[in-house]
């Protein structure tokens, strides 16, 4: 009489975690698209909310009472980003960042609008060292 | 204290045993104390990350022993299940690891959600680390709460075997999620091909407290086993007697069912 039991439970047990990984993880794979994955899809991105990838480009930050303006480059393709709001304490140029937006358009200048900066720090861990020579600069004449 | 009496009976191997579980005891709490000297004092901020690096001393250990506890888990269901190893002991290492394995992976979520607000800027975030590791989480937690359903020790032991096996799936899906999908969460800084992306004392002192925690789970380990033995002593005469008495006064069917 209980023979069969277990084995429904196990079946039902399974389906409902494939549905997770399939519904929850499936989502979370594509969590962000690269610069130039997003300037390739825009066609269809239009002006749907997703996450953006990039690179900060060092020179390219501006501040404008609560607007910041900044570029972010992702294998030679860049992004014009108009950010709401303050940006968190590890925003700086040469950082990747995964941002929360939409493009303004789906034709016309690439401009994505963001509402959330996700720091995304490298694998790459260097100690603070005072003593480290830092990178020779040219000065300029 | 009504495991006291229990105790005593319990053979020869006790003293053998309080023993290894005094000298683990010990080096755990050395090597945690020097862990904690060179991760706060000795260790200096990184260039990017700051103070919070300091999370690079607790946190990958944390999921590490996670992976190793739920692997002991299911090497020790693999054993019980298979008919010529099959002794209770497996069981009761199969029990003690899941529930450790769970402890670690909370640890590894909170020490995690810490280390995204410092750095990322948020507590939490959908990417396929973090709800691959909540998935483990709670798989393992299942598997737990599996052996507090009542059931004969049979039972309870082949569920928690099972249990823990389907789970384990799970545990490459969380370690290779950053290599496989595109996560916030950064790549492995050790383990991988274009070599270690950490600095000497960094290195040194995040290795370091991979052995430091093991130790710890080493220690906890013995604590649990030896509890799930006297758990066993003390129901051996009752719980398992009334089941017997139990089962002997119900129809021929049900012994059946059961077995």
């Amino acid at each position: 009489m209980t023979g069969k039991r277990p084995i429904v439970a196990v079946l039902a047990i399974v389906s409902a975690l494939g549905f997770v990984v399939v519904k929850g993880l499936g989502n979370a794979t594509v969590y962000f698209r690269e610069a130039d994955v997003a300037v390739a899809q825009r066609a269809n991105l239009g002006t749907k909310r997703f996450r953006i990838e990039g690179i900060v480009m060092p020179g390219s930050i501006l501040k404008n009472g609560k607007d910041t303006r900044f570029t972010i480059e992702q294998n030679g393709v860049d992004v014009a980003i108009t950010h709401q709001g303050d940006p968190p304490e590890l925003f700086q140029p040469n950082i990747p960042v995964v941002l929360e937006g939409h493009f303004t358009s789906a034709t016309g200048p690439v401009v994505f609008e963001s509402d959330r900066i996700l720091v995304k720090h490298t694998n790459q861990y260097r100690q603070k060292n005072p003593d480290r020579v830092s990178k020779y600069t040219i000065p300029s004449s | 204290m009504r495991t006291t009496a229990t105790m005593q009976t319990s053979g020869v191997q006790t003293s053998t045993v309080q023993t290894l579980s005094w000298l683990t005891g010990l080096a755990a709490g050395a090597s945690l104390a020097l862990l904690t000297v060179l991760g706060l004092f000795v260790t200096r901020p990184d260039e990017v990350q700051g103070e919070a690096v300091r999370l690079l001393y607790v946190h990958p250990a944390t999921a590490w022993v996670a992976y190793m506890a739920f692997a002991v888990t299911s090497l020790a269901g693999l054993l019980w299940l298979w008919p010529r190893t099959r002794k209770p002991l497996w069981d009761r290492i199969a029990g003690a690891s899941a529930s450790i394995g769970v402890v670690f992976t909370g640890l590894t979520l909170v020490l995690g959600s810490l280390w995204g607000r410092a750095t990322w800027g948020f507590w939490w975030v959908w990417d396929a680390r973090g709800t691959s590791t909540l998935l483990l989480f709670l798989l393992y937690a299942g598997v737990v709460a599996l052996r507090y359903v009542p059931a004969t020790r049979d039972a309870r032991a082949r569920r928690t075997a099972i249990g823990a096996l389907i789970a384990f799936i799970d545990v490459p899906l969380v370690h290779f999620s950053v290599k496989w999908w595109k996560t916030l969460h950064q790549e492995a800084s050790v383990l991988q091909p274009s070599g270690v992306q950490i600095h000497g004392l960094q290195l040194f002192t995040m290795l370091f407290s991979f052995v430091a925690f093991s130790l710890v789970y080493a220690w906890l380990m013995i604590q649990r086993t030896r509890l799930a033995r006297w758990e066993d002593e003390l129901e051996a005469g009752g719980l398992d007697a009334a089941i017997v008495a139990r089962q002997s006064e119900g129809s021929q069917h049900l012994i059946g069912a059961t077995s």
